[in-house]
């Protein structure tokens, strides 16, 4: 499996250009100090986290899956529990967040499948909002219940607050890159192919012998241990977790950073998720002029840009080069031509 | 001479990149019954959804007595006086045959003379009438077709798009449809029928069309063509 | 459980159930003629709430002004909701996974009166006070308030006249012929482009009106559509999504299951109790009551 096999679509020029962004990114830390900045930066990357897991689901299997923040959260409070109540190491009560939180995924895979695509989207909201009201309503002391979860060490509390903070930010953005990419290499192998296969043409791929099931649990238990393991850095990172994670407002705002950024696509998540983050970090006093500009956005995207910007992008990029192409008289089919973003995704057919 | 009822050129129209007919030209006189006789595939539903305006043709030119109408909404050429009873009759199923021919009437002016429509549609098609409180799904195929058939005449028009009457039907069913469209024939009622072949359609064509491959390659009149020894074994009694 | 109890809950299934049928009745008309699920329905009873707000309390007039208004309001942007979120996606209806897409553009549009509505006036719930006051005493102390009763009453008055204009009216029927075979309908000469706004027009003035009802019995604030919708997403389901008697049934049910739920475990956990009656639902037998088994199962 070589990297021109798992990623047909990069140059050594898009690899050298990536690298030099991650280690800009990367360097950050260390020429910026301010801690309000870096705070929202490293929650806007665990954030990033989530949605490159829902991308994956939502976007490049097709699931119409609304329970993703549950799995995020469950992730969040398993790792809670490992951390608080057992001896494992804190590294491994975040992977077993992530171990915990795609269990649950799966799960959750075997009654979508029967079900066309609006069924499955309110199956998996319902879900999300009995999880969302029993941790609420858990006066047990195990969730900490609404007053949140207690305050948990975290990964780095050994270190001083500016070093926690910088460990932080390198090991979510290390995880955004190793799931990024992991992600891209699998939309281009053969899962990733039966998987869009799957969600484009469900009944040519059964006919074919391709089973559904096996993928779809597939599709969920990697979207729904990298959720997990978001979560789990969250609190780490929060060194506590509240059922505020959930609900519909923070499922709107994620949802439309995934549109925007365009769905099923790469680098979507990365862009929808960088903008909408500067956009609340700029109105976070005003959340209702806010969310309304959210709303807004969401709807002419939807309407006139369904690729999402990384759509307008490709689209405009395209036109471009043929335009500079049609000068030389020659057909020069570019790269970015192949890399169109999955269109919003066919309903299952009836 | 007459303006042509329906005058149809150099149609083409398809669902995706590729198009099921490609340049149809047909002609259809005031009071003329024209049969368009192909095998399933070539276009014959295809044809009569773009004249109707279900399907929007990607060329050609679709002049309804003379008035452009292709690339129109079905509404609107349907207010022009266009009728088509679709394949599969287009019955409202959960609705009763009484609704099912009211909305037949659903244009303003017809809505207004819908009694007296719905009189005179009873008493040319009684056997609609004695269902006329039975929901639509639980009539016989050939009740269904006559339903479509009489819902089809709740309003005035023009001309009538028949597609394919006798599917699905057993043979005295096809007789009793066939019927009645000899009895609209003899109204002069200008029609436009497509069906897979010729069996049934001797006694009302005026002239036949053959379709292949999405195009005319053949037109006369039914003596003409049921003489021609390869169109009769292709067409002739193929089930 | 007491003989009391009983009573109190079949008078809270009275109410809540006529009033839940409100709210749905719009959503699975609006399915069953535009195969979409309307996600600004909620917003639409968080407006009418507030229109009732506005004309009780802070003017002052007659209730019968407030449900009027409520309608034309909720009227209004219910038919400006179908034109920006769902009219400029007909043309691409078979290309792209329409219901879906129409599930995120209305569920765009509920976040922006949400948050408009948020902005403009505060996060503070308003109570809704009615004129009438007093009640009937049904049976040991068990109250059915007038003002409740009244609720009940036009809710069902309104959902019967709902099922009157679709049986026996032009525009009714034709509301049902698109709902049946939209391509027969436009072969008929019904003009969807104008019949799809006026229906979701109609459906979002029902919930307008059940807004001002439910305003009076909670209270009126930006976040108060979220449950409402949740609730018609519940009744709808379980129904079966485009049976409007489904939805009928199924809304007393609901109240029903809630009634209970609160008499027994208490009104923090009727909501989920729901969610989880719903999730079984959407396993089992997710075409509800009554709705078509091939449109819910693969």
């Amino acid at each position: 499996m070589t990297a021109r096999r798992l990623f047909p679509l990069m140059t050594p020029a898009r690899w050298a250009g990536i690298a030099a962004g991650v280690v800009l990114v990367a360097a950050f830390p260390l020429v910026y100090r301010d801690q309000y900045v870096l705070t929202v930066i490293v929650t806007g990357l665990v954030l990033l986290v989530l949605n490159i897991s829902w991308n994956f689901v939502l976007g490049v299997a097709g699931v119409w899956n609304f329970g993703q923040l549950a799995i995020y959260a469950l992730g969040g409070y398993g790792a809670g529990i490992l951390m608080l109540h057992t001896l494992l190491p804190p590294w491994l009560a975040v992977l077993g967040g992530g171990v915990i939180a795609a269990l649950i995924s799966v799960l959750l895979a075997f009654p979508t499948l029967r079900l066309y695509g609006i069924y499955t989207s309110l199956l998996t909201f319902a879900f999300a909002e009995i999880v969302q009201y029993v941790i609420l309503n858990d006066g047990s002391g195990l969730t900490g219940g609404s007053y949140g979860f207690p305050t948990v060490p975290g990964l780095y509390s050994s270190l001083s607050p500016d070093a926690s903070m910088r460990a932080y930010y390198w090991t979510v953005l290390g995880v955004v890159v190793v799931s990024t990419a992991g992600l891209a290499a699998v939309g281009h192998s053969h899962l990733g192919i039966a998987v869009r296969a799957v969600r484009d043409a469900p009944a040519y791929t059964a006919a074919r012998g391709v089973n559904p099931l096996r993928y779809r649990v597939i599709a969920f238990a990697i979207s729904g241990f990298l959720a997990g393991i978001a979560g789990a850095l969250y609190i780490s990172f929060n060194q506590s977790i509240s059922p505020s994670a959930m609900g519909l407002t923070p499922m709107s705002i994620d949802v439309t950073m995934l549109v925007i950024g365009g769905l099923g696509t790469v680098f979507g998540p990365l862009i929808g998720t960088a903008l909408l983050t500067i956009v609340q970090t700029a109105l976070v006093d005003h959340p209702g002029i806010e969310l309304t500009i959210l709303g807004t956005f969401l709807l002419i995207v939807v309407v006139f840009v369904p690729g999402g910007l990384v759509g307008l992008i490709t689209r405009t990029r395209n036109r471009v080069a043929a335009w500079a192409a049609e000068g030389e008289g020659t057909r020069e089919k570019t790269a970015g031509a192949a890399e169109a973003p999955a269109p919003v995704p066919r309903g299952d057919p009836r | 001479m007459t303006t042509p009822i329906l005058a149809v050129s150099d149609l083409s129209a398809g669902y995706g990149d590729a198009p099921v007919i490609r340049g149809l030209g047909v002609t259809v006189e005031p009071g003329e019954v024209a049969v368009i006789i192909g095998p399933n595939g070539h276009g014959k539903t295809t044809f009569l959804r773009a004249v109707s305006g279900l399907l929007k043709p990607s060329r050609g030119e679709v002049l309804l007595d003379g008035e452009p109408v292709q690339g129109r909404t079905p509404e609107y050429i349907s207010g022009l006086g266009l009728v088509h009873i679709p394949q599969g009759d287009g019955l409202f199923a959960e609705m009763t045959v009484e609704e099912n021919l009211l909305m037949g009437a659903f244009p303003g002016s017809a809505w207004r003379s819908r009694r007296s429509a719905l009189a005179r549609v009873y008493e040319l098609f009684p056997g609609v009438r004695d269902r006329a409180r039975q929901r639509a799904r639980t009539l016989s195929g050939g009740e269904r077709r006559l339903t479509a058939l009489a819902r089809g005449l709740m309003r005035p028009s023009r001309i009538m798009l028949i597609d394919e009457p006798s599917l699905g039907l057993a043979p005295v069913a096809i007789d009793t449809v066939y019927g009645a469209i000899a009895e609209l024939k003899a109204s002069s009622t200008t029609i436009l029928l497509v069906e897979e072949n010729f069996t049934h359609v001797g006694g009302i064509a005026d002239t036949v069309h053959i379709v292949e491959m999405g195009a005319i390659v053949r037109s006369g009149s039914f003596d003409e063509l049921s003489r021609d020894p390869t169109i009769v074994g292709t067409y002739l009694g193929s089930l | 459980m007491s003989a009391t109890d009983v009573v109190g809950i079949l008078v809270t299934t009275f109410i809540l159930g006529s009033i839940y049928g409100l709210v749905a009745i719009g959503m699975t008309l609006i399915y069953g003629a535009l195969r979409i699920l309307d996600m600004s329905q909620g917003s639409m009873v968080m407006i009418g709430s507030f229109v009732g707000w506005g004309i009780l309390v802070v003017a002052g007039w007659n209730p019968i002004v407030a449900i009027g208004l409520a309608f034309v309001a909720t009227f209004l942007l219910g038919t400006f909701t179908q034109l920006v979120s769902v009219q400029p996606l007909m043309k691409r209806r078979h290309e792209i996974d329409f219901e879906m897409i129409t599930f995120i553009t209305t569920f765009a549009v509920a976040i922006v009166f949400t948050n408009l509505a948020l902005e403009i006036l505060g996060p503070q719930q308003r109570n809704v006070t009615f004129v009438i006051a007093g009640g009937i005493n049904v049976y040991n102390g068990v109250n059915l308030p007038y003002q409740s009763l009244a609720m009940a009453l036009v809710s069902i008055v309104l959902m019967a006249g709902l099922g009157v204009f679709l049986a026996r009216t032009r525009w009714g029927m034709a509301i049902r012929a698109v709902a049946q075979d939209l391509d027969a309908a436009r072969l008929m000469g019904v003009p969807v482009g104008k019949l799809y706004p006026l229906t979701m027009g109609l459906a979002s003035a029902l919930a307008g009106i059940a807004g001002v009802f439910l305003g009076g019995l909670y209270f009126a604030s930006p976040q108060a559509g979220d449950q409402p919708l949740l609730i018609a997403l519940i009744v709808v389901i379980f129904g079966g999504l485009g049976s409007l008697p489904g939805t009928v049934y199924a809304a007393y049910a609901i109240g029903f299951i809630q009634a209970t739920a609160e008499v027994l475990v208490g009104t923090t956990w009727a909501l989920p109790i729901l969610y989880a009656v719903i999730l079984l639902v959407l396993i089992v037998r997710p075409q509800g009551l009554m709705g078509k088994p091939s449109e819910a199962r693969l």
